[in-house]
């Protein structure tokens, strides 16, 4: 329990520091900024890994908690929906059909293939 | 006490999105095709229109729960760390990629958009839809998008990559594991992730740390964009 709640006010802080950050100076959103200061703090071993990974793992094991009620909100958005379902949908999967063919042919393209993958596949195809 | 005052007490609405998220999680487990999100949301939905109350009633109390948002968005960093000591000869090619990955996918999104003529706050909340959602909503509110309407594109883009991602990737060749990792990651953030955890420890390193990449990225392309339209 003192380690959970330790890491939540590590996490807590961290994400404070990032929004007075972005409140003052830095464009970028407060909790990406707190993203990239646990990221480095880490690296650098100001925080050990082992003090935030129980309060890392709640949070992002039950993000889906946390999205609820913006969700919710969809039912004030039945008009916009609606209307744009057309642009909505095509804008969906244009664009994740463009991300994932990018990027898995650039993958294949740039990191060389592993022993223990199918390398015979992706040399074949190169 | 009348029902408007009830659903607006944070107590209640926070404790009543517990309750449904945890029977939701509950349903998940017997039959796996249910979404837990959409689950979750249906009886907050009903009641809200029952008893006709409007959303922003309920979402006093719901404001708590999306607040701490912006910490899960700061614990990403651990799985990014955690998968990145793993990866360290290829985390700059894979950084490379995934940056390209971040911006393809904001420029197609908002383009498709723009061309079959929508609105411009549909466009920019289309921008950030291949993003995890604690990030991909912060991008939105600082285009000016409407976060809701991001939320269900990002949990579509996900449902999508999860479903069909390893099957597209097939068909154009692409197997190796850390390519397949790298594209779910950036396309489909932690619910395409999450479905390659049962294939391969390697796909899934590599997708987690994708995502949280690609979000950072997004949100700096975010940052630059949102200068020029303003």
């Amino acid at each position: 329990m003192f380690e959970l709640v330790r890491g939540l006010a590590i996490v807590v802080a961290i994400f404070l520091a990032g929004n007075w950050l972005h409140a003052h100076c830095v464009p970028i959103p407060g909790g990406v900024l707190g993203l990239l200061l646990f990221y480095g703090s880490m690296l650098t071993g100001v925080l050990k890994l082992r003090w935030v990974e129980r309060a890392a793992r709640l949070l992002l094991h039950h993000m889906v908690l946390l999205f609820v009620p913006l969700t919710v909100g969809l039912m004030d958005m039945g008009g916009v929906v609606s209307r744009q379902a057309l642009a909505i949908l095509a804008s969906l999967l244009v664009s994740f059909l463009a991300v994932l063919l990018t990027t898995g042919l650039l993958a294949r393209w740039l990191l060389h293939p592993q022993p223990e993958s199918p390398a015979g596949k992706a040399e074949a195809a190169q | 006490m009348n029902a408007s005052a009830v659903i607006a007490h944070p107590v209640f609405s926070v404790g009543m999105t517990v309750a449904c998220y945890a029977g939701a999680l509950e349903l998940h487990r017997r039959w796996r095709w249910m979404p837990p999100i959409v689950v979750a949301c249906i009886p907050i939905v009903a009641l809200l229109v029952l008893v006709r109350e409007p959303y922003a009633t309920y979402n006093r109390g719901g404001n708590f729960l999306t607040w701490w948002l912006g910490p899960a968005t700061v614990a990403l960093a651990v799985p990014m760390y955690r998968n990145g000591l793993a990866l360290r000869s290829s985390l700059p090619r894979l950084a490379l990629i995934v940056f390209i990955a971040a911006a393809v996918g904001m420029l197609t999104a908002g383009g498709t958009a723009w061309l079959l003529g929508a609105p411009r706050d549909v466009i920019l909340s289309a921008v950030p839809k291949s993003v995890t959602t604690p990030i991909a909503i912060e991008v939105c509110r600082q285009l000016g998008g409407i976060p809701q309407l991001t939320i269900a594109m990002v949990i579509l883009a996900g449902v999508l990559g999860a479903t069909f991602g390893p099957f597209l990737l097939g068909l154009i060749g692409v197997w190796e594991d850390r390519a397949v990792g790298a594209a779910l990651g950036s396309a489909s953030h932690g619910i395409g992730t999450a479905s390659l955890v049962r294939r391969s420890e390697m796909q899934s390193t590599v997708s987690s740390w994708a995502m949280a990449a690609c979000g950072v990225f997004t949100s700096l392309l975010g940052a630059l964009l949102s200068f020029f339209i303003r």
